[in-house]
């Protein structure tokens, strides 16, 4: 293409490294804030004005910033639900089910111990605490589990099964909650029992110790897919199933794994969000829109480009600008949806910025005899 | 077109100084050639040696960085295929590009300016007709390309370019899919070919016999530079080769006898199925012994793939028994029999022999992952693995500048001796050699026989299996001719000719 006395020409890139990576993701972010600040024009609010409001309530307010934190753990959990099957070449739509599960799992755990009982009955939190988070882990993982064994005895789509997965979960939990179903809270609105005090998990600074596991996991998956034997036939088997099978990697063992560390990461998500954040410590009634929120691990998960460690940065921005995009649309009176838009937009331009992850742009003077 | 009024000897095509610099290397360094109407140029050379870049040049799929081309004396600058075909050049790729599901027809009028928005497929299948009779071709219009041979789908692709108008025809690596007679076939049709005015350059690895029959003048490619050009009657295979290679080739290898040992590998009456679920292997009962080559001589497509891969536990068999050491192993998992001592070399060197994103490093891992040696609680022992990676790259002379680039980065010969070298580093016990040699060039080709031999000395029992008559017949102490899935017999070596294993190849017992 020319332009002037200038011609543009696409190169392919080599390599990258995670600096560049790193940059052009900057830049991406950038650029969707340029795009959003029309739409504050529109809503005749000054765009900087919006912005200084999102930022300082998502990342710099000491309400905002603990919420932000929340949000991000269940992100961040959600991300490595998704990153971990991807890996092995395997889409895990199924982050929603299986975090209903673990909910569920979690609940199942303190329901067994009477917890729904009465607020003051009290528990040992060492026993029952870890108890729960196997619950959670196994729920998930058996809801994970449904989808890699059905992948690799019969090659059915994940996709899809994943997805039917989430349905049959999503009503699930509403028989467990609602009309008299067994976890029913005492208040009858529909809602989950709350757990007693002697059990909620324990919170340092409004953010629970579920930002360990969260952070423990990313370290862990790092070294999983970095160093170790199960996580070379992992990607060994993403990359190229059919390599996998040559070399002797079961066709069967990896979807299956995949599927039951996904699982129980993203059951450890449903047991962070209603057994470990402040103030909530039950099933809500909206544990749908948790549901759809745990879809931004598979925007994080392609962004960060699979790699576990890269995804906490990311988690965050999204955790903070749901956070803050939702405060700022109360605060300046903006339309409904603001928080929405600005998400949208930011993920459509990390994508599509990941062109330049491939290609780059190499601008050449044309020399005058030439033109 | 202006390429209608040329007479027979008319230099057509012209390339001039044509340089082509790729990062770090020049694929093609001041090529010059010419190429006369009604004749067969050929231009010979290894994997790497320029030809597709130069053919790239020549059907403007790429632009040169210096030269010129002259299409019958006029200069032309190729800015896409598209102006290549408006100056009558027809190109014809090694990979196919024809659409399995369409017929013939439509294959050959996709694309076509004359075919318009409503197709006349009487019109131009009696034009299409007219152009097989006129050069031999044999061919069912109406059929699907998918259930066409490789050589028909070879000929629906000349077709193609011919039916546009082609007056100079290039053809990358004609016969490397097909099998003797149909080279034959084609040869035969690509001379009538030339008698009607057409100049055709087929570009060919090293299949050197097909150039000496086939083609008038040759140009010789080395390293993206012209090594030689010359009349074909004055060449021969010999000095062809050492033009190509840069030295001498020794093109038979000795036999080496070993004294045969026992039986390593019993198989008795295996049958399975192919992938479209159909009986391709139908019982066929051997045995490889210690220090033998037992070679399968067949046209692909036989049953012979199939066989590979249930040895090599891919496949599982639905008939018959797989032993060794007198242990059945048919329902043995592929890991299983890795660590049993057997190594299968696929055909497919891409995608099954190699993961193409991986590091050299983690491609040799594919076949020592299992093994505890190289891992600690799970853990890679990444400083043992990359020892024994960089031993192989240098024992097996894998030119690779370092072994943390993708295998994808490798070109066709050396992704093979790394794949074989990972393979025989285990010391098999028994070695599956599928295709081995396929598509390499004759540098590389000797390399990974002369390893199969060593391999035998060592007392391995090797299962070759191969299109390339020379090579069973030169390597095999035993041979197995296979057709539609059973054997035509067991022959020693010493009975094994040409003669009568190409017949049975052919499915005469």
């Amino acid at each position: 293409m020319k332009f002037g006395s200038y011609k543009v020409k696409l190169e392919k890139k080599v390599n990258l490294t995670g600096w560049q990576a790193a940059m052009i993701s900057i830049l991406a972010i950038i650029f969707a804030l340029v795009l959003v600040s029309f739409i504050f024009l529109h809503a005749g609010v000054n765009p900087l004005v919006g912005y200084k409001e999102i930022f300082s309530y998502g990342f710099a307010n000491a309400f905002g910033l603990p919420l932000t934190i929340n949000k991000s753990i269940f992100i961040l959990l959600c991300t490595f639900a998704f990153i971990v099957p991807m890996r092995a070449g395997l889409w895990n739509i199924g982050m929603a089910g299986q975090l209903y599960a673990g909910a569920l799992g979690a609940f199942a755990v303190a329901f067994a111990f009477g917890a729904k009982g009465s607020q003051s009955i009290d528990l040992s939190p060492g026993i029952v605490i870890p108890l729960m988070l196997v619950g959670a882990s196994l729920g998930g993982a058996a809801s994970g589990a449904i989808a890699g064994f059905t992948k690799g005895r019969f090659n059915t789509n994940e996709i899809v099964v994943t997805m039917m997965i989430n349905f049959i979960t999503f009503w699930l939990v509403a028989h467990m909650i609602k009309e008299g179903g067994p976890f029913m809270g005492s208040g009858g609105e529909g809602e989950g029992f709350k757990l007693p005090p002697s059990i909620q998990a324990p919170i340092i600074n409004n953010v629970p110790f579920t930002i360990l596991i969260a952070l423990g996991l990313a370290g862990l998956l790092y070294f999983l897919f970095a160093k170790t034997k199960i996580g070379y036939q992992i990607k060994a088997y993403g990359l190229c199933p059919a390599a996998a099978k040559y070399a002797g990697i079961s066709p069967f063992k990896i979807p299956l794994l995949v599927f039951v560390i996904g699982g129980l990461i993203a059951g450890l998500a449903g047991y962070h969000y209603f057994a470990a954040v402040p103030g909530v410590f039950k099933i809500t009634k909206n544990y749908g829109d948790f549901g759809d929120l745990a879809f931004y691990g598979i925007i994080c998960g392609l962004i960060s480009q699979n790699n576990p460690l890269a995804a906490i940065p990311i988690a965050l921005l999204f955790g903070g600008l749901t956070n803050g995009g939702r405060f700022v649309q109360g605060k300046l009176n903006l339309g409904f949806g603001i928080d929405y838009a600005l998400l949208g937009v930011l993920m459509i331009t990390l994508v599509a910025f990941q062109f330049f992850f491939r290609y780059k742009i190499v601008w050449k003077k044309i020399e005058k005899e030439k033109l | 077109m202006i390429l209608k009024d040329i007479k027979r000897g008319d230099t057509v095509l012209e390339a001039r100084g044509i340089t082509k610099r790729f990062p770090g290397v020049v694929a093609n360094d001041h090529i010059d050639f010419g190429i006369k109407a009604g004749e067969i140029h050929a231009i010979l050379g290894e994997n790497g040696a320029g030809k597709t870049t130069l053919m790239k040049i020549l059907f403007g799929l790429v632009q040169p960085d210096e030269g010129e081309i002259y299409v019958h004396g006029e200069k032309v600058n190729f800015r896409s295929p598209l102006d290549a075909i408006h100056f009558g050049i027809g190109m014809v790729h090694q990979n196919r590009k024809l659409i399995p599901a369409h017929t013939v027809i439509e294959n050959i009028i996709l694309g076509h300016p004359k075919s318009g928005n409503i197709l006349n497929l009487k019109r131009t299948g009696e034009e299409i007709t007219e152009l097989c009779d006129k050069y031999g071709f044999n061919i069912d219009l109406k059929a699907k390309v998918w259930q066409l041979s490789e050589g028909e789908k070879q000929v629906v692709e000349i077709l193609k370019a011919l039916y546009r108008g082609a007056k100079i025809l290039i053809l990358d690596e004609p016969t490397s899919a097909l099998a003797p007679p149909e080279t034959k076939k084609l040869l035969a049709s690509i001379k009538i070919m030339t008698g009607d005015e057409l100049a055709i350059i087929p570009f060919i690895t090293h299949k050197l016999p097909i150039v000496l029959t086939v083609s008038e003048r040759v140009t010789v490619l080395r390293r993206g530079k012209v090594t030689a050009r010359l009349k074909t009657a004055d060449a021969t295979e010999s000095n062809l080769a050492k033009e190509m290679v840069g030295r001498e080739v020794i093109f038979r290898l000795e036999r080496v006898e070993v004294g045969k040992g026992k039986p390593i590998l019993q198989v008795e009456n295996l049958s399975a199925l192919n992938d479209k679920r159909v009986l391709a292997l139908k019982g066929v009962s051997f045995s490889v012994h210690e220090g033998e080559i037992f070679g399968i001589a067949g046209v692909s497509g036989n049953g012979q793939q199939v066989l590979a891969e249930v040895l090599a536990g891919l496949r599982k068999a639905v008939g018959g028994k797989v032993l060794t050491d007198g242990i059945n192993i048919t329902h043995y998992t592929s890991l299983e029999r890795w660590q049993k001592g057997i190594g299968y070399i696929p055909s497919e060197r891409i995608d099954v022999g190699s993961i193409g994103d991986f590091s050299l490093v983690d491609n040799v891992f594919m076949n020592y992952y299992f093994d505890d040696e190289f891992s600690k609680w799970g853990i890679i022992d990444s400083k043992k693995i990359r020892k024994l990676t960089k031993e192989i790259i240098s024992e097996y002379a894998v030119a690779a500048p370092s072994s943390d680039i993708t295998a994808k980065s490798l070109s066709g010969g050396n992704l093979q001796k790394l794949i074989l070298a990972r393979v025989l580093s285990r010391k098999p016990r028994l070695i599956i050699a599928n295709l081995p040699t396929q598509g390499l060039d004759v540098g590389a080709t000797e390399f990974v026989q002369n390893k199969l031999m060593e391999a035998k000395k060592e007392r391995a029992g090797i299962l070759l299996i191969s299109e390339d008559l020379d090579e069973i017949l030169s390597l095999s102490d035993r041979v197995a001719p296979i057709y539609e899935g059973e054997f035509m017999g067991i022959l020693p070596g010493e009975q094994a000719t040409r003669e009568n294993v190409g017949a049975m190849m052919a499915g005469l017992k």
